[in-house]
């Protein structure tokens, strides 16, 4: 990743009727020695002054991989003022072959007091046209999309990780999939993108298939504040190898194989990754992926009932917010998986 | 470079000759183009000294200018500027005004050449063209002319406009009356058969065999601002879409014209506004949606319904936004809809033509649920001129993973030189008898017939179609997008 050579923090206050004029000259000051660039609207909608810049930040490292406008709205309806703020910024980055400053412009507003009405106003206004709408939401799913913004909306990001219930956010994200192109970004789901195509690959052996179809038992240790984040790897497993759920514990699990087996499973809770291990067992065959504290790879080991061993170390992705956004957007696809394995944990949700 | 000639502005304290005319004559006048002799001459009711006039125009041109006005430069196009006070009805007012244009033809050069600008509302044409004639003002000595330049609205339906025509016609000759569009000013219109024709690349492809279909949109986030009582006699389908809209699409839909003559030119236009699929009753209401904008946000600031505006009409159904599905009868565009939007209080200003070509084939990367994203050529026409194409891209890396991405073209910044305003075109065409950029007779009472049928089926009807409100700072009411997804389609996210 090429180094930001210039950045700023927060930006320079502009006036809203003036954004378009401001930013035009921010490039015409620079012209000949930058370009801008853009591929897509990022749009964040987030808590907060602090949340606002927190995300400048995030922006200034997420351009240099990805050409953007980013457009960042932040709210704050307690606040007893009722006013919007803009300002304007630009994240420059050397471009490649290293000869021209490669930069992408960045709006950012602070909506105050009842002001967060506005929202999808200030939103349309300040879209580049044509280019796909990313929108990234980080606050609470409170009330469905504004019915044109959802059509307007290609992906919606969000971290059901951070989700404080779940029956809200479904209901809004049903909602908001009514009627709408907008694919589901869940950067809960993409955390466990590493563990999953980690199973999926050992998996493709025709030597460890067999096995999969016969699983007795599994069991999957999660990290506090990840709950939601193991229920969806369990939805993935379920809806992956057809299980059917007959009885879901606090903890325990039990289902139903397609060949009719039953299979049970269980959740431990213990510090460390978002999901730092997960057994699965099938007539002495054990396999176990394990990631240590602060380690960037899962270790694979499997024991099979020829008494044969095998280990191997795999991936595991990186857990910061800029990772998995990073992560998310190289996927592309309309996450269809994730529907099915969504669907598959909502009944452990229920719970 | 025209030839020297008086422009004679009736309106002359009114906003337009404020705004645009003054700074625009400014801006010719410090690129070089204007002839030393030419000059200009106010006539209005009011009472004012020449100087008086000037300093006003001074003021208005540093304000309104899109160059920097310096003062040599004004202090010398300023003593061009006269102030003829008069009432439009007075006789003797167009008299003493003609005995002046003698006067300043001997001292200044002007040779006879005479430019009368009806800067006024059109209920005020009729009176001026008469005196204008019973004065001999439209009277032109061997060598010299004498035109008109009208403004919009050319008429409120087809028997206003064809009686406005006849009052124009029975003063000055077609070929001398100059119907301005300002739309068609603007360099990106200009360039719309510029790029049609003077590319091998695109004309091939401008037909129903590879266009799916066009969108031409024009959105304002401002409200009426204070215009009440005129746009609750026009709304947007006769303020917008029947001269400044239609004229866009005649540029995108028409034939290449024979040469590049005033009348080769509009011939084509004439021929596309023909070819409009006229619209009646239930087609009206199927193919038409008309809405009105409600309370809402509009730049972070919460903003009143139509109907709280100042003086509207509370419960007005004047339309503040248009949609149009128009279907152009003939070989190149069967089965190709025009989708035309137009509206106030939108999130955005902007006008553009978007042609949308046809997908591609659902093979390969375009296979089953894959769709992928049409190419677009945008014609920009304001506020940000330019052209952009979009295409799709592979994102790089392992996967195949296409986005669509845009090629991109600024006049801003792609030429040294600032794009003149419309206004700037316009004029020094009409002082060089060019009338190409303006509207023929025929054009106008065209384009009237085929406004007029909707309008009869929103205002004559037993069952006119209802309604649809819109929260201001939204794009539109959700009929709109209904309209286009009855077509499989959606309107552009600008």
């Amino acid at each position: 990743m090429a180094e930001p050579t210039v950045t700023f923090s927060r930006g320079l206050p502009v006036e809203i009727g003036q954004i378009d004029r401001e930013l035009k000259k921010l490039w015409e000051q620079a012209e000949g020695s930058s370009t801008r660039a853009s591929l897509m609207n990022l749009a964040v909608y987030c808590d907060g002054e602090t949340a606002m810049i927190q995300n400048t930040e995030l922006i200034s490292s997420f351009t240099a991989d990805h050409a953007c406008r980013s457009i960042v709205i932040a709210v704050e309806p307690a606040s007893s003022a009722n006013r919007v703020q803009a300002w304007i910024s630009a994240h420059c980055h050397m471009s490649r072959a290293g000869e021209k400053q490669v930069c992408c412009e960045q709006i950012s507003f602070l909506l105050e007091g009842s002001s967060k009405g506005v929202f999808p106003n200030i939103l349309f206004s300040h879209l580049d046209s044509d280019l796909p709408l990313y929108l990234w939401w980080q606050s609470e799913f409170r009330e469905p999309l504004e019915a044109q913004l959802r059509t307007w909306v290609d992906r919606l990001i969000f971290d059901s990780a951070s989700w404080s219930g779940w029956r809200e956010p479904f209901a809004f994200l049903n909602d908001s999939l009514k009627g709408s192109r907008l694919t589901l970004c869940d950067l809960n789901w993409t955390r466990t993108l590493y563990l999953r195509q980690a199973l999926a690959q050992l998996f493709d052996d025709p030597v460890n298939l067999p096995y999969l179809d016969c699983v007795q038992k599994w069991n999957a240790t999660y990290a506090p504040g990840f709950q939601l984040t193991a229920l969806l790897f369990v939805g993935w497993l379920a809806a992956q190898l057809g299980w059917e759920l007959v009885e879901a514990g606090k903890d325990l699990f039990v289902y139903k194989s397609a060949s009719g087996q039953q299979v049970q499973g269980k959740l431990d809770q213990k510090e460390g990754a978002p999901i730092s291990e997960c057994v699965l067992a099938c007539n002495d065959a054990v396999f176990r992926f394990a990631r240590d504290p602060g380690s960037d790879f899962f270790h694979a080991d499997f024991n099979l009932p020829d008494g044969c061993e095998r280990h191997y170390l795999l991936p595991a992705g990186r857990e910061e917010k800029i990772a998995l956004l990073d992560q998310e957007l190289m996927q592309g696809g309309k996450h269809r998986v994730y529907l099915k394995a969504l669907l598959a944990a909502e009944p452990l949700f229920e719970r | 470079m025209p030839q020297p000639c008086t422009v004679v502005i009736f309106g002359a304290t009114g906003d337009l000759t404020h705004r645009k005319l003054i700074p625009a004559l400014y801006n010719i006048a410090a690129d070089g183009d204007l002839p030393s002799a030419l000059t200009v001459v106010g006539f209005a009711r009011r009472e004012k000294t020449d100087e008086q006039f000037r300093q006003e125009l001074g003021e208005a041109a540093r304000k309104f200018s899109r160059q920097t006005v310096r003062d040599e430069l004004w202090d010398n196009f300023a003593q061009s500027i006269f102030y003829h006070r008069s009432e439009f009805s007075d006789a003797d007012g167009y008299k003493s005004l003609a005995e002046r244009l003698q006067k300043i033809d001997a001292e200044r050069g002007t040779r006879g050449n005479r430019l009368f600008y009806l800067a006024v509302a059109p209920d005020q044409f009729e009176e001026i063209l008469h005196h204008i004639k019973q004065s001999g003002l439209n009277k032109t000595l061997a060598g010299s002319w004498a035109r008109v330049v009208v403004e919009k609205p050319f008429g409120t339906d087809l028997p206003s406009a064809q009686k406005l025509n006849r009052t124009v016609s029975g003063t000055f000759a077609e070929k001398d009356t100059y119907r301005i569009d300002h739309f068609l000013g603007k360099e990106t219109a200009q360039n719309i058969m510029v790029l049609r024709f003077a590319n091998a690349i695109f004309e091939p492809l401008w037909n129903h065999r590879y266009i799916d279909h066009v969108q031409i949109t024009a959105s304002e986030p401002l409200g009426v601002e204070g215009r009440g009582p005129y746009y609750e006699g026009a709304g947007a389908l006769r303020d917008m879409v029947q001269n400044h809209l239609l004229q866009l699409l005649c540029l995108t839909a028409m034939e290449p014209p024979t040469d590049l003559t005033a009348d080769s030119v509009r011939d084509e236009k004439v021929k596309v506004i023909r070819s409009l699929r006229t619209m009646t009753g239930a087609e009206v209401a199927g193919n038409v949606i008309r809405g009105q904008y409600a309370v809402g946000a509009i730049g972070g600031k919460n903003v009143v319904a139509y109907r709280e505006e100042e003086r509207v009409n509370p419960k007005s159904v004047t339309e503040t936004f248009v949609a149009l599905r128009v279907l152009v009868d003939n070989w190149r565009w069967a089965g190709v809809p025009f989708y035309v939007r137009v509206g106030k209080r939108l999130p955005k200003s902007s006008t553009e033509i978007a042609v949308q070509f046809m997908s591609a084939p659902s093979v390969l990367f375009n296979k089953g649920a894959a769709s992928l994203d049409q190419n677009v050529l945008v014609i920009r026409i304001q506020p940000d001129e330019g052209i952009s194409l979009r295409m799709e891209a592979k994102i790089p890396g392992a996967a195949i993973r296409i986005e669509p991405v845009k090629m991109d073209f600024h006049y801003g910044t792609s030429f040294g030189k600032a794009s003149p305003e419309a206004y700037e075109r316009l004029l020094l065409d009409a002082m060089s008898g060019d009338a190409t950029l303006f509207a023929r007779r025929d054009e106008v009472e065209t384009a009237w017939r085929f406004i007029d049928h909707i309008e009869d089926a929103w205002h004559k009807s037993e069952h006119p179609p209802a309604l649809c409100f819109y929260p201001s700072g939204s794009w539109g009411p959700k009929e709109a997008d209904e309209l286009l997804q009855r077509d499989g389609r959606s309107w552009r996210r600008l």
